[in-house]
């Protein structure tokens, strides 16, 4: 966990095109939410089917993708990431270092705005804000560290993260049956289910697996995308001009 | 004192292999790896720095090896040839997270020092984004040095820096080099690695063609007989006498030179003064025709 | 024996340029047209990834296969069940797929404009005898026909399945036909937009992202302001919001001019004026991205 690699990320992710977006989207988010709530009058339905659907399913992975790609992406494209390779710092440093930031940047930038849209579209004792809020922090996490990972394995991190979160988890998940096991969205909304309870349907917050299945493959997958990142970014053949 | 070992190292891609079969120690002193664009500088250069595993062969630094080793780079310093730097950090901020990346007591200090040493201590406070390309060269230079490396690995490092920069720098190395360092840039102007190398080690087509002092290569290859033009008081005699005593392969007298071609350097450079002394013969010139390491040069990759 | 002399100065040899072999050419030379044409084609090849490395065929033949697997399935069930009609229209076609169809324009895009950019060589097009809107233009139209391709493409294998399935040909052929408009309007509109973005975001995967999520999150909005606005009653409002989505735009004009289902019966347009401020924004949208483009060109042109 390296403080220097850390400022410097910081510097990097905040300093580009991509972090307007990062602030437009959650802005636009909220502004929804607001607008639905004084329509529907607070209405929780209506508030689920937002959250869920549009925040969770839409927004969620898609800037977890321009963060974890943003944070170690453009480095290793252009070649500056030389600088932080050739210290005297271990490769996992580096990489968990970076990790940190995205994980800190996705929490403030997306995963608040979530819950908080489920809190201001409509909410009844913060049952759904909890859910969501659980379900986006775990969802968060998840596409947050594989993107990182994908972004040192290939090069083409962004389109392989968009045909998985969009393609994969969205489209397919609805017509072939087995895809809804491996999905992260279906593994973070189980606990969230859990937590609705008896509601959990009529808010059309359902997960194809259980709580002790969902957090385990989580777990497994987050842990597995950092350990794969740190070992490929051991190896890493930067791109020779000879 | 740190001296690179590389033994038998060979690194391929599929079916194209970049780098064959090179032995070669680089230890203290200047040394310029030479070669024409392809020839495999830069993966050479990336084997000894760790930043590419060979798929043959070893490469070590005072005996250990170099490759997913992060401890080397406390002794090594790497100037990369990558243009990107981080663009939105001033050079100053830049240079300070680079000392304090590598850990060093009084990254400060460290940082300022290094700026001097490349004179770049003015635009510090300027983003990077707004250097020229080579005051980005100076910054680069400056993150290798921030810490004291005994070994330097210079990738193309005169690439862009106008002629009062390169002079700079090639003091620099002078200089770091009298200090002990070992000293290791690639280029493939031969001008720069005559002018400050001591030692090179040229590599062509992935290939070690030839290692050492240049002048003592270029003797090495006798089948090619060296040549040398002479401007006498009178050429013709002088021209049968080094015929008649065998010290010459060959000899054409052009309007007012005398070219020579002879295999046996060593007799020829005794008989010369002799003959010209026997025949009353004023030297006015000798040169050699080609000694320039662009010769050398040409011939090896020609071989 | 001589008197003291001095060394002449060999002749140099006469100045000449010798033959090498280079050819000039002063026949006749291609146009801008031809220019314009060979960007255009290069371009269209280039999204699909012929041309190309196997890597870069990869997400376009994906997206095409899913958008062509449908109507296949469609088209065989149509057979099988000896159906009267097909279950999803022409126009309706392109709305239920705007994923893909996203998808496809957010890699496309960036592959038309953004390496240019990326890498500065805007100027060795413009050493050619083309303008840069010639360039733009270029640009547009390949991307714009490749879309038109991947739309117009699945609504052929459709009404291949009406006519095989045995359904009314006439209904089925002005249906076809009217799909094909509204891929072009479609086609152009999608093309504008995601040119744009592509040409201000030219950092490697950024543009793939900016676009599939404009697309996305510009999507979601309308659908949740429509949603608002019918929880309110103003169903003007709510068929009005949908202006904002390209798909939803295109689809709403189409379904009224055409006399076809629209993709969201409650949340269309129906009225004339609605129908107008559809096809105002339409305009203003095409325009304002035709602006964009130019300012945008106008100082990556310069050296």
């Amino acid at each position: 966990m390296n403080p220097v690699v850390m400022q410097l990320t910081v510097r990097g992710l905040l300093g580009r095109r991509r972090s307007i977006l990062l602030l437009v989207l959650p802005v636009v988010l909220l502004g929804l939410a607001w607008l639905q709530r004084l329509a529907s009058h607070g209405s929780p339905t209506q508030s689920a089917g937002l959250t869920g659907n549009f925040a969770l399913g839409t927004l969620l992975p898609l800037m977890c993708l321009l963060i974890g790609t943003g944070v170690i992406g453009p480095e290793i494209d252009d070649g500056s990431i030389v600088y932080l390779l050739n210290k005297p710092v271990p490769r996992r440093s580096i990489l968990l270092a970076k990790l940190l930031v995205a994980l800190a940047t996705t929490l403030v930038f997306a995963v608040l705005p979530v819950a908080a849209s489920a809190a201001i579209a409509g909410d009844r004792d913060f049952t759904l804000t909890a859910a969501f809020g659980v379900a986006a922090l775990l969802a968060g996490i998840a596409y947050t560290t594989i993107f990182v990972a994908l972004s040192v394995l290939s090069r083409n991190a962004v389109i392989i993260g968009l045909l998985y979160a969009l393609l994969w988890e969205g489209v397919l998940g609805g017509y072939v049956p087995g895809v809804k096991d491996v999905s992260v969205r279906q593994w973070a909304l189980a606990p969230a289910e859990h937590m609705l309870g008896a509601d959990a349907a009529g808010y059309g917050v359902t997960s194809a697996v259980t709580v002790s299945v969902g957090l385990t493959l989580l777990a497994v997958v987050t842990v597995g995308a950092a350990w794969l990142g740190i070992g490929k970014l051991k190896t890493l053949r930067l791109a020779a001009a000879d | 004192m740190s001296a690179i070992v590389l033994d038998k190292v060979s690194r391929w891609y599929g079916n194209v292999v970049a780098v064959n079969d090179v032995t070669m120690t680089i230890g203290p002193g200047i040394t310029g790896l030479l070669g024409p664009n392809g020839a495999g500088k830069s993966t050479l250069i990336a084997m000894m720095g760790g930043f590419l595993a060979p798929s043959a062969g070893t490469v070590a630094l005072d005996g250990g090896h170099v490759w997913k080793n992060p401890e080397i780079y406390r002794r090594v310093g790497l100037v990369p040839e990558a243009e990107a730097m981080y663009d939105m950090v001033t050079g100053a901020q830049f240079l300070l997270a680079n000392a304090r990346l590598h850990g060093l007591e009084d990254p400060g200090a460290a940082a300022r020092r290094a700026l001097e040493l490349v004179d770049m201590v003015d635009p510090s406070d300027r983003a990077i984004s707004t250097y020229s390309k080579g005051m980005k060269q100076r910054i680069k230079m400056a993150t290798a040095l921030v810490h004291d490396p005994t070994v330097l690995l210079l990738d193309e490092p005169f690439n862009g820096m106008d002629p009062r920069q390169r002079l700079h720098l090639m003091d620099l190395l002078r200089r770091l080099a009298a200090e002990g360092r070992t000293v290791l840039f690639s280029s493939h102007i031969l001008e720069e690695v005559e002018q400050i190398a001591d030692h090179i080690e040229v590599l062509v087509a992935g290939r070690h063609a030839a290692s050492g002092d240049y002048r003592r290569i270029r003797r090495l290859m006798t089948e090619r007989p060296h040549q040398y033009t002479i401007a006498s008081s009178d050429d013709r005699r002088l021209a049968a006498a080094l015929v008649a005593e065998g010290a010459a392969d060959g000899v054409t007298l052009t309007n007012g030179t005398l070219a020579i071609q002879t295999s046996d350097f060593g007799r020829f450079v005794h008989a010369l003064p002799r003959l010209a002394r026997d025949s009353g013969v004023h030297l006015l010139e000798v040169s050699p025709a080609d000694e320039s390491l662009e010769s050398v040069f040409a011939y090896l990759v020609a071989r | 024996m001589s008197g003291p002399i001095v060394p002449a100065v060999p002749a140099q040899p006469a100045d000449v340029i010798h033959d090498i072999g280079f050819r000039h050419y002063d026949d006749v030379r291609f146009g801008r047209g031809w220019v314009v044409r060979s960007l255009l084609v290069d371009t269209l090849r280039g999204v699909f990834g012929l041309g190309r490395p196997a890597r870069s065929k990869v997400m376009p033949w994906i997206l095409v296969g899913i958008l062509l697997a449908p109507p296949l399935v469609i088209a065989l069930v149509a057979v099988l069940t000896h159906a009267d009609t097909l279950p999803i229209s022409y126009t309706q076609y392109l709305s239920r797929l705007q994923l893909p169809i996203g998808l496809f324009v957010a890699g496309a895009a960036p592959y038309a404009v953004s390496r240019d950019l990326r890498f500065g060589v805007l100027p060795l097009y413009m050493s050619r005898p083309m303008l840069r809107t010639d360039y733009v233009w270029a640009r547009f139209s390949g991307l714009a026909i490749a879309m038109f391709l991947i739309t117009a493409g699945p609504q052929t294998l459709l009404f291949i399945g009406a006519l095989l399935g045995k359904m009314p040909l006439g209904h089925n052929l002005t249906g076809w036909l009217g799909g094909l408009a509204a891929s072009v309007f479609l086609a152009i509109l999608l093309a504008a937009i995601g040119l744009t973005i592509a040409a201000f975001t030219p950092r490697r995967g950024l543009g793939v992202a900016a676009i599939i999520t404009t697309l996305l999150v510009v999507s979601g909005v309308s659908f949740a302001l429509s949603g608002i606005a019918r929880m309110q009653g103003e169903d003007t409002w709510s068929a009005v919001a949908g202006a904002i989505d390209p798909y939803r735009l295109v689809d709403g004009v189409a379904s009224w001019v055409l006399g076809v289902a629209p993709a969201n019966p409650e949340l269309a347009p129906n009225t004339g004026a609605e129908i107008a401020v559809f096809v105002m924004v339409y305009v203003v949208i095409v325009g304002v991205c035709a602006l964009l483009l130019g300012r945008r060109y106008r100082k990556a042109g310069r050296l």
